[in-house]
């Protein structure tokens, strides 16, 4: 069955300092990415990183990085409906 | 016959060994939407280098094969334009530094993505061509900066990469210009993640296939932890290692790491059922 990963953005503010998410994961399913696209002659500012879930379908349900959110940012539901 | 060889080896025995694959057609094929502006969202960034969508997993799950393969099939066609990838040996890669230049070695965006992994740990992956000296323009691409190698330096990386246990890759960008030498595990690495997880056809295996001999392997299991396409299984019964040869990306990986020298790399063309799998 496919979840539904959602991570609030607003909450996670710091995720390329934090990644407590992306290391705990035993499947590895969520990443690092960017709300805005490649900038020429400078780098994407921080504050533009998102963690999305990836691998989504690699997701067992075991809530880890649901719980070692520092911000309680990341929701998983197997639910069908919104992520609880 | 490997399609890319056949399209564009132009009598070279391999179509990575074809030097103007390195230079030719650069910088013609131009994306579509304006990258300057930086103002549009990238979808693949903000997936975090994920090819595929929810739709493609949800036909998956209620086994929806013609869409799948619908799906699979454009994924597919719009990479094999612009940028994928080929397996490649470490004595292939290492032929490599002596035909294209320049070579960078750049840090991984598949690592940053899905490790968060800092800079000054992630300088794995190689940046070739005359593509590479207008870096600059893109420093997020290049996080953490550029080093250039001389070939022999690249040898060396390389050589110690092997050694750690990555894959060694050829991309293209813009195909058939190869402009990427990556060193590659799974599951983080996108390409990898994506062909044999979701069995599209991102990354092609290689020229070879990898196949033991029982006589000589003694069970020392070494080899096991090398395999990053789950083509390698140990048989306790036997007190062998085991490869499947239909699952086998050709990396020689297990080669590399067996000291009886009991797995050797045999020509993927050699084997009538395998020649035109990739």
């Amino acid at each position: 069955m496919l979840p539904t990963i959602t991570v609030n953005d607003e909450k996670c503010k710091e995720p390329i300092s934090c990644r407590k998410c992306l290391l705990i994961c035993p499947t590895h399913v969520l990443g690092l990415g960017t709300d805005v696209g490649p900038q020429k002659f400078r780098e994407i500012d921080p504050s533009h990183f998102i963690v999305r879930a990836v691998r989504f379908d690699k997701c067992s349900g075991c809530m880890d990085c649901v719980n070692v959110c520092p911000q309680n940012a990341i929701r998983v539901s197997f639910s069908g409906g919104d992520a609880r | 016959m490997c399609d890319w060889c056949e399209k564009y080896g132009d009598g070279y025995e391999r179509w990575y060994f074809n030097p103007a694959n390195y230079a030719r057609r650069l910088y013609k094929i131009r994306k579509e939407e304006t990258e300057a502006s930086g103002a549009e969202a990238n979808p693949q960034a903000a997936g975090g280098m994920a090819f595929v969508g929810r739709d493609f997993l949800e036909a998956r799950e209620r086994g929806d094969t013609a869409e799948v393969e619908r799906i699979k099939q454009q994924i597919e066609g719009a990479m094999w334009l612009t940028h994928f990838g080929q397996v490649i040996t470490l004595e292939e890669a290492l032929k490599i530094t002596d035909i294209m230049y320049p070579i960078s070695l750049i840090t991984c965006a598949c690592r940053r993505s899905m490790e968060g992994l800092p800079d000054d740990e992630n300088f794995t992956c190689m940046g070739m061509g005359a593509g590479m000296y207008k870096w600059e323009r893109w420093p997020d691409t290049y996080r953490g900066g550029v080093h250039f190698l001389t070939p022999d330096e690249a040898k060396e990386v390389l050589t110690k990469l092997n050694k750690r246990g990555l894959v060694h890759s050829i991309y293209t960008f813009g195909t058939p210009y190869l402009a990427g030498l990556c060193n590659c595990d799974y599951p983080d690495c996108a390409a990898i993640r994506t062909a044999i997880d979701l069995e599209i056809k991102i990354l092609w295996k290689g020229h070879y296939v990898a196949k033991i001999d029982p006589e000589l392997c003694n069970g020392c299991a070494s080899c096991v932890h090398r395999c990053q396409f789950r083509a390698l299984s140990f048989v306790p019964n036997r007190n062998k290692a085991y490869i499947d040869q239909l699952q086998c990306f050709g990396c020689g990986l297990c080669a590399t790491e067996c000291d009886q020298e009991a797995i050797t790399l045999v020509e993927r063309a050699s084997l009538p059922a395998l020649a035109n799998v990739w």
